[in-house]
């Protein structure tokens, strides 16, 4: 048996599990990054338009701030968010970017000056201010009030990872390259490590740390079309869930991007909106001012994803050979533009269409994008069920996103993440009695029995085949636990998606070659794959209301009432063929911000009983406070106090133009 | 006004074609096998890509077949392999633009894992230790409630430019130099150098930059066959990003 | 013996100071190579001479063998021109072939790379390989025989050499190997140091045109000294140096 012993054990080597493994390093702690690929590849390098954070660079950021960044984000996840958490977010963000900065990120910066840009389809002229000159700049993004979106042309995640990397190199963390975790290593009540595949040559070894983290990002590949990568298939997410102790959180709350090249899913940035792009139907109607009269093409993704599946409903949708399909129209932006700001777009357009986007419209519709569900942490990122177990991240429910992520919020939150929980983490490893003697019988069982499983799957006679499978699972999670949600739909497939768990227990292999063997993976990952589809479906089917991305046909409205609360599932029984549902209900009492509409989307919702009562009371803080000539630091911390949560380092406030330190 | 009429995605034609992929195997992992070349059919589907061909080739008839997809949008990097004699993204290759038969093989230079997969990672975490690709500052510690430094607007889309490389390898595959010699730190290394040397954030000299590529394993090596720069995925400027440096170099060495 | 050999021999040479000798042959391969490319397009112009006339290319040999500087001519300068360009040329040759493939490994591969790629500059590249491998032998045996025998330039010698000994075809093929390394060599050196700055498609075809350019004026001058070596077999079989028209007419008045 092959053992390998660290201090740290991350996960994942995209932007979060990178930017922890820096924080513990730098802590004294070894840490080694388990990763599917090279890290460089991960997942994180797709996320093209930005990053936000409230720094208020640009004339139209001016005013923005952490207040107006936890709004957003609350609103946006349609209450669903913890207020700590999102909190925490909106005051570290400034600091991820301004970390980025100094790394050596090449941030777009602001030139000051007269600058045309596209509102509402009209030219106008905006100026930037000479305070501001070579600041980081920032672009619109959706579901947001200010300008907040920091960004690197349509390449942000790219510079973001790769700063990061390089950055993790230059720091001595250590990367175990082309490894897969397919195993925790726990006893019930705390976590030991990993049982970690070697993706060259198919050798099991045992990973050992005071700390294990996972970092593995979304589990788009149960979807047929999605945006992601072909490596996020929430194996994450399920070996935590496999642990029977650890619970993931909301995972029902899958965000669909309105924009995914039709057919291929591959994504266009929401840049391209943000900048001033236009949705068309087949008339070449410019229909979102019909259904959002407020924020237009930059409402919340859910919402204009609906409104997008909604007007093909309507038969506006342009016909093709892969469906029905809008269109996205940045012409209006002009060839500059687009091939300075937005390259990555064209080189798509170019590369998988054979189209040039300055000249034609783009055919998209909703894809899935991203899992605002994963495993539930506290606000230090550690599960509250297994100790020793924390994640970050997409493969986290931190929970900032609640049940819609706004664009720009991901790539934060990694960094974010990363930042936090990786103090966290070194905190966990300093203190003597998280030291651990690693009992070895417990190891070798788990070795052993992921050996055994891996064994059986080679030596079976079975007759399901794993692509096959994997095939079907897609289809039905698409077509029936996508943008429009019933519970017809939802119970029909929850059963087949039992039935195919049990028919993926009888997977047999044709070829048995050694080493990697992709047909092994295949089965062993569409094992898990099948019980993550079945937490997301079954919490569907559980949810008798509409919150964010999650909407029921026939439950349309947000009952904050019955469901202001967040959805656990546990995989208790290694037999079973559903997850164990428990919900953790919100307080509306503890709330920065109570429930309310969210600026844009549905305004019918049921209140939960507790929101007047809790506006109430703000209302008179709020006002008293305002009265005593008080700061918007001391209110809010009079209505929700969060600083003492985060990590020492990073409690201080956020310099701005408008808002300059003192001394 | 423009419009999206006669896009692929809803024009239709086109004859059905079937394609021939002959693709160069070889599993290290196993004693029994010699590299050799094996044949697939494929009936071409509208919009094709060679991701697209390769996954139905391994779900459908040979489960066995080893390659690298990530994103498979061209944006990581992970795919690049030798197609038709040339390296290339494979997520990014459409078969409509390609003959029927279409040769596939790993890409030279890196650790062949197993029929297509090669390991550009550990080659490219080697390169980047070696030539230590990130900033150099000063300080350690950077105080996070500050404001960032100001940096002229052009000066970062400029390093943006350089920094638009996914390190996928295709302009190593394509080096005569690299053929040669195993520790040639090719163009993706000449270009991270350039890049840091535009940043104003790192605080190497030339002379800093001299230590890890003036050698003939570095910038000196480059014999200017410049196969980097026609086969860049990104179209990064290599050819003269590459001048610069050995310009740059040459002065210091004289 | 100096801390630096011992440095070197104790294999500690790469955690020192990097040594600064790369760079400087890096850049006087280049400049060799730039010299050696410049001499020959100088070169091409004087032997092409013989085609304004044996009178023009006569005078020519003379001016560099000192006649218009001294009134009488010194052989002997011709071979210190040619030893200098020997110099330069085994430099050159000693700094080009760290670049050549070092055993039949190198060159299998670096042959298969070439010919998967189908690459228009790496296939250049092996042009010059071989050409220049060639040249090591051809190119030596002919400054050789220009040192030793500088005396033997001239419209009889030179004729003479190609016909009467029978060299034009050595003649043909250094003519060919010279002129594709030359210009080859040259847009490398345009590209290598990006000046000027501009496109390699351009280059490319300014490249074709020089190439074809002195080839061109090489085989006719070849053509020419073919002829004359035919025309004038017997003087240079008796030993007889040119005389100029200008030296017959003087001669003839004088008697």
């Amino acid at each position: 048996m092959k053992v390998i012993f660290t201090d740290v054990l991350v996960i994942g080597g995209g932007l979060a599990g990178l930017r922890m493994g820096i924080g513990a390093k730098r802590r004294g702690h070894e840490v080694i990054v388990l990763s599917l690929v090279p890290p460089k590849r991960s997942h994180s390098a797709a996320a093209q338009g930005g990053m936000q954070a409230s720094l208020a660079n640009v004339i139209k950021g001016q005013g923005d701030n952490e207040d107006v960044h936890f709004e957003d984000t609350v609103r946006g996840s349609d209450w669903g968010a913890d207020q700590d958490v999102a909190r925490m977010f909106a005051n570290t963000a400034p600091k991820a970017v301004r970390e980025l900065a100094a790394w050596g990120l090449p941030w777009s910066r602001v030139t000051p000056g007269d600058r045309q840009v596209i509102i509402n389809s009209q030219k106008v002229t905006i100026t930037e201010r000479d305070e501001a000159r070579g600041l980081v700049a920032q672009r619109d993004f959706g579901g947001t009030k200010k300008w907040r979106t920091c960004y690197v042309a349509d390449g942000t995640g790219h510079a973001m990872l790769y700063t990061a990397s390089d950055r993790a190199i230059s720091e001595g963390v250590e990367v175990h390259e082309r490894t897969e975790a397919i195993a925790l290593i726990h006893d019930g009540k705390r976590c030991y490590g990993a049982v970690v595949r070697d993706l060259i040559t198919g050798e099991l070894r045992a990973y050992l740390a005071k700390a294990t983290t996972i970092a593995t990002g979304g589990a788009g590949k149960l979807y047929r079309v999605t945006t992601n990568a072909v490596i996020c298939e929430g194996i994450g997410h399920a070996i935590a869930l496999e642990t029977g102790v650890a619970a993931l959180g909301n995972m029902e709350a899958m965000q669909f991007h309105p924009t995914g090249i039709v057919p291929l899913g591959i994504l266009v940035t929401e840049g391209c909106r943000g900048d001033g792009g236009l949705l068309r139907d087949v008339d070449g109607h410019r229909f979102m001012p019909d259904y959002e009269p407020e924020k237009k093409e930059l409402a919340s993704r859910d919402v204009v994803s609906r409104r997008m599946e909604e007007h093909i409903r309507k038969g506006k949708g342009v016909k093709s050979r892969f469906g029905e399909h809008l269109w996205l129209d940045i012409t209006l932006l002009g060839r500059h533009h687009i091939e300075h700001n937005l390259r990555e777009v064209k080189e798509i357009c170019e590369s998988f269409m054979g189209i040039d986007p300055a000249e034609k419209w783009i055919p998209v519709r909703p894809a899935h994008h991203y899992t605002m569900g994963g495993v539930r942490t506290n606000h230090t990122g550690e599960s509250p069920h297994l100790k020793g177990l924390f994640a970050a991240g997409e493969a986290a429910c931190w929970d900032m996103h609640g049940f819609n992520r706004l664009g720009g919020n991901s790539v934060a939150e990694t960094v974010v993440a990363g930042m936090i929980v990786g103090e966290f983490i070194a905190d966990f490893c300093d203190k003597q009695e998280n030291h651990v003697d690693v009992p070895m019988k417990l190891v070798e069982g788990f070795m052993e029995r992921e050996d055994a499983k891996l064994k059986a799957l080679l030596n079976s006679k079975g007759t399901e085949k794993a692509f096959q499978l994997n095939e079907e699972m897609q289809e039905i999670m698409a077509s029936s636990v996508g943008v429009f949600r019933n519970g017809e739909a939802l119970k029909n497939c929850v059963e087949k998606l039992q039935d195919m768990l049990k028919r993926s227990r009888n997977i047999g292999l044709t070829s048995k070659i050694p080493g990697v063997n992709p047909e092994l993976v295949a089965a062993y990952r569409t094992q898990k794959m099948l019980k993550l589809a079945l937490t997301v479906a079954y919490g569907a089917l559980q949810r008798t209301e509409s919150r964010g991305a999650h909407f029921r046909e026939d439950y349309p409205n947000r009952d904050d009432q019955q469901w202001l609360k967040r959805t656990l599932s546990f995989w208790r029984d290694e037999n079973a063929t559903l997850p164990e549902l428990q919900y953790e209900a919100l307080d509306v009492m503890k709330m920065e911000l109570p429930p309310g509409w969210r600026g844009y989307g549905a305004k019918d919702y049921i209140d939960h009983s507790d929101t007047a009562k809790r506006q109430a009371e703000i209302d008179e803080i709020r006002k008293k406070m305002e009265d005593e000539g008080k700061d918007r630091f001391a209110i809010q911390d009079a209505l929700m106090p969060f600083r003492d949560k985060l990590p020492e380092n990073l409690r201080g406030l956020n310099e701005r133009i408008d808002e300059p330190l003192n001394g | 006004m423009s419009n999206g009429q006669n896009n692929t995605a809803s024009g239709g034609k086109t004859r059905q074609r079937t394609l021939t992929f002959h693709i160069l195997r070889y599993n290290p992992q196993d004693p029994d096998s010699k590299p050799r070349m094996q044949s697939y059919q494929v009936e071409e589907a509208e919009g094709m890509t060679l991701f697209l061909a390769l996954s139905e080739i391994r779900e459908h008839q040979d489960p066995t077949l080893q390659y690298d997809f990530v994103c498979r949008a061209g944006i990581c990097g992970s795919c690049s392999m030798v197609i038709n004699g040339r390296p290339g993204l494979a997520c990014r290759t459409l078969t409509q633009d390609l003959e029927t038969d279409v040769t596939l093989a790993p890409l030279p230079v890196f650790e062949l894992i197993g029929d297509l997969s090669v390991n550009t990672g550990k080659w490219m975490r080697g390169m980047s230790e070696r030539l230590e690709t990130w900033v150099h500052t000063k300080e350690e510690e950077v105080n996070l409630s500050k404001a960032e430094s100001r940096m002229d607007p052009e000066l970062a889309e400029q390093i943006y430019e350089l920094d638009r490389c996914v390190e996928c390898g295709s302009c190593v595959a394509a080096c005569g130099t690299a053929q040669m010699r195993q520790d040639f730190v090719g163009a993706v290394g000449m270009n991270k150098i350039a890049r840091f040397k535009l940043d104003p954030r790192d605080v190497r000299t030339d002379d800093d930059f001299y230590e890890v590529v003036g050698d003939d394993s570095g910038v000196f090596g480059c014999m200017s066959l410049l196969g980097c720069h026609d086969v860049c995925p990104k179209e990064l400027p290599l050819q003269t990003q590459i001048a610069f440096l050995r310009r740059k170099m040459a002065t210091i060495g004289c | 013996m100096s801390s630096e050999t011992l440095i070197i021999q104790a294999g500690l040479s790469e955690r020192s100071r990097k040594s600064r000798l790369p760079a400087r042959l890096d850049l006087l391969q280049s400049l060799s190579g730039l010299f050696l490319a410049l001499f020959m397009w100088g070169h091409m112009f004087f032997v092409a001479s013989i085609l304004l006339g044996k009178d023009a290319m006569w005078t020519i040999t003379k001016f560099f063998e000192g006649y218009h500087f001294f009134g009488k001519a010194y052989p002997w300068l011709v071979s210190v021109v040619v030893a200098v360009v020997i110099a330069v040329f085994v430099v050159h040759a000693m700094l080009a072939v760290r670049k050549f493939p070092i055993n039949y490994r190198q060159f299998r591969v670096f042959r298969a790379h070439a010919k998967s790629m189908r690459h228009g500059d790496t296939t250049l590249w092996m042009w010059q390989v071989y050409s220049g491998f060639a040249m090591f032998f051809l190119a030596s045996a002919h400054l050789y025989q220009m040192l030793v025998w500088p005396q033997d330039i001239g419209p009889f010698g030179s004729g003479g050499r190609m016909w009467v000994d029978g060299l034009w075809p050595f003649y043909l093929v250094l003519l060919l190997l010279v002129e594709f390394h030359g210009s080859i060599g040259l847009y490398r050196l345009a590209v290598k140091w990006c000046w000027p700055n501009c496109s390699r498609e351009f280059l490319k075809k300014l490249k074709w045109g020089i190439t074809a350019f002195f080839l061109v004026l090489g085989l006719a001058t070849l053509g020419a000294y073919m002829k004359i070596g035919y025309d004038y077999q017997e003087n240079y079989k008796n030993g007889e140096r040119y005389t100029p028209t200008w030296a017959q007419q003087a001669e003839e008045s004088a008697k």
